[in-house]
This record gives structure tokens, sequence and C-alpha cells, in this order.
């Protein structure tokens, strides 16, 4: 597989998201706006990236019997550094992802990668293909939640986008709706890749 | 055995490694949150009681800001409400002048939900409390003035409710510091 393709299957065609269907719980989450949304997929795309880089450089040193203790072990380590450097700079978004950060530790996405693709790989197909499964992630949740937004709070980022008279949809921004536009999504995803 | 206490020693390196860079990344963010917090906190004291200049901190029974304008003049007091609301605490800084009318609210922290009790950050919500007393504290559905936001009452009385707790705790507060200074 070129180094191109390693970094562009992430967006379509092995989505975690929509073709995977993993991390969907911070998936069905944190997506009730967009600026969660970008929080959220770029928190994950760094911890996705570096525990790729790190993983891919020891993957020789660690038995196979104690790797993924190990895996988890880089994963959290990053999430907590994610964490903290948010907290302290980034207070307003920290805020709002609030408990889902820590909860990044066990988004399948990241060990999904560190086993089906880090273990195996070189440091650069590693960094390639986190980028490409971080920014594919990313691109899912603001596609989402841009839909709820819309829908449920007549916003974009926080703009209002309709007169004072839109009556939005709210059960496009409580945990049904997420459900339900994440279905449809996979769906429209499948359909077009029947044809 | 002696494979697996190699295999225990490995983790042992690995989550020793782990956790001196991390303690070392704590001890560099710490002191910004909690400056971040107190310059929140303050920020937050200024915007409820804007004739307020300086803030002395009392702890009691509540602990609340005593505002002093340019020249030390006691013109209100800030404190912080909490209580649960639909899903976590909803923390509210108040700021009331000396005769315990509410002055501003502003809901400093809570965890409602998106678009229906999350609004009780929006400032239409916060301003209706403004001028109100301790007894007006109370929601439409219970007979109240204060219009509950769409779809969470819960929230509306949370807020209110925890106004007036603190209220009360204040109330005693406020009567034996002034009467200290008499």
């Amino acid at each position: 597989m070129t180094l191109l393709k390693e970094f562009t299957k992430g967006f379509i065609k092995e989505n975690p998201v929509f073709v995977m269907a993993l991390g969907l719980c911070p998936t069905l989450a944190v997506t009730s706006s967009v600026e969660n949304a970008i929080g959220m997929g770029l928190a994950a795309t760094f911890v996705l990236v570096f525990s790729n880089i790190f993983i891919s450089l020891i993957k020789n040193l660690i038995p196979s019997k104690i790797r993924i203790p190990a895996y988890i072990v880089v994963i959290a380590s990053f999430v907590t550094i994610v964490d903290m450097v948010m907290h302290a700079y980034f207070p307003a978004i920290h805020k709002s992802l609030g408990l889902f950060i820590p909860l990044i530790v066990v988004n399948c996405i990241i060990l999904g990668r560190a086993e089906a693709f880090a273990s195996k790989n070189n440091v650069l197909r590693s960094i390639l293909d986190g980028l490409g499964m971080g920014l594919g992630f990313t691109l899912a949740l603001v596609v989402i939640g841009g839909i709820r937004e819309v829908l449920g709070a007549g916003q974009f980022l926080g703009y209002n986008l309709f007169p004072e008279t839109f009556q939005p949809m709210l059960v496009a921004i409580l945990a049904p709706g997420a459900f339900i536009v994440m279905g449809l999504l996979m769906g429209l995803m499948n359909l077009s890749k029947k044809k | 055995m002696k494979y697996y206490l190699k295999l225990g020693f490995i983790l042992f390196i690995i989550t020793a490694i782990a956790s001196g860079v991390l303690a070392y990344l704590n001890t560099l963010t710490q002191p910004v949150i909690e400056e971040n917090q107190r310059v929140a906190q303050e920020k937050a004291r200024k915007e409820v009681l804007p004739s307020a200049v300086t803030f002395e901190e009392v702890t009691g029974k509540l602990t609340y800001h005593i505002g002093k304008d340019a020249e030390e003049n006691v013109v209100g007091y800030t404190f912080v409400a909490s209580l649960y609301g639909y899903s976590g605490d909803v923390k509210t800084m108040v700021g009331v002048n000396t005769d315990l009318v509410v002055e501003k609210i502003k809901v400093i922290s809570q965890a409602e939900t998106p678009g229906l009790g999350a609004n009780c950050e929006k400032p239409e919500f916060q301003s209706q409390f403004s001028g109100k007393q301790k007894v007006e504290m109370k929601v439409d559905k219970d007979g109240g003035t204060i219009v509950s936001l769409t779809g969470a009452t819960i929230t509306t009385r949370t807020i209110a409710n925890s106004i007036k707790t603190a209220m009360d705790k204040l109330d005693i507060s406020a009567n034996e510091s002034a009467e200290e200074t008499e």
C-alpha cells in the first residue's frame, strides 16, 4: 500500500466510525455541537498519532503476552497529557468535553490501531495511519455534530443560522438524535458503496 | 516462573517511565490550571457585582466575598450557589447588593442536557434573576415569577433553590460581620 493511501484510507474507505464502527461511544456523546466534535476529534488524533509512534518504536521490546497492558499504559499516558494540557491552556473546551477526555483511553479506535497497525508497521506508516484515522474520526464527528447542531439548536459553531422564529428540532441534540443521525449516515455510506 | 517475573518487570519499567513523565508534566500544568480557576472566579465575581473594585474573602458557613468600591465602601457580596441539577452540580456565581437583592447571576459550571438545561448559561435567562430578593426565588411552575427554561424546569428550580439556600446561610454570616463592625 502506498504511503498516501495509508493516510487517506481513514477518511472514507476505512472510516473508523462509519465503516469500522469503532469509537461509537464518544461519537454519540460529544457530537451535540461542532465545537465539541472538533475538540474531541483533535484530542483523539493527537493521542492516536503519538501512541502509534511509541508503540511502533517499542513493538520489538514488548513480549506479546503483555502487549495489551503495555499499549494501554502508553495510551493512558498520552491521554493524561492531553487532559492536563487542555485543562491548563484550553479551559473552555476542556470544560465542555469534561469526562470524555479521560475516556479516550478506552476509545477502541486507538487500541485497535495500536494492535492492528502500529505493532506491525514502521514508524512512518504508523504516523500516517494514526493521522489519517484520527482525522477520519474528526471528520465523522464534525459531520454528525454539524447535522445535529443545525437541526437541534439552529446554530453552527455557536452562530445562529436562522431567524428567532425557527423552532429547533430538539430531538436532534438529545441522545436519540445521535443514534438517528449516525444510523442514517452509516446507511448512506453503505448505499453508496453498493452502487 | 522466571519468565513471568520478567514480564512483570518489563511492565513495571513501562509504568515507571510513564508515571515519571506524567508527574513532571503535572508540576508544569498544575499552577497554570489553578491560576486559570482563580482568574475565572475573579472575573465571574466582577461580572456579577460590577460596582465592586476589590473583594475580600470571608470563610464561614458559606464562603463569600465582600465587594468594596474604590473608597472601601461595602457595595455587596458575591458567593457561589451550588446544588445538584438534572445531571450534575450546577454552580452559580451570585452577586447581591447590601440589601441582599440580586445584582446579577452567572452560571459558572453545569453539565445539564445540551439544548435544554444547558441554556441556563444564556444571558437572557440569567438576567431575569437580577433585582430579585430571596423570597422571589421561585419558579413559575411553583407559583413564582422566574420563567423556566423550555423543557428544563428542574435546572431552573435548582438554580433558584441553590441561590435561596446559599442566601439563607449568607444572611446569618452577613449579620454577624455587620455586628462585628458595629
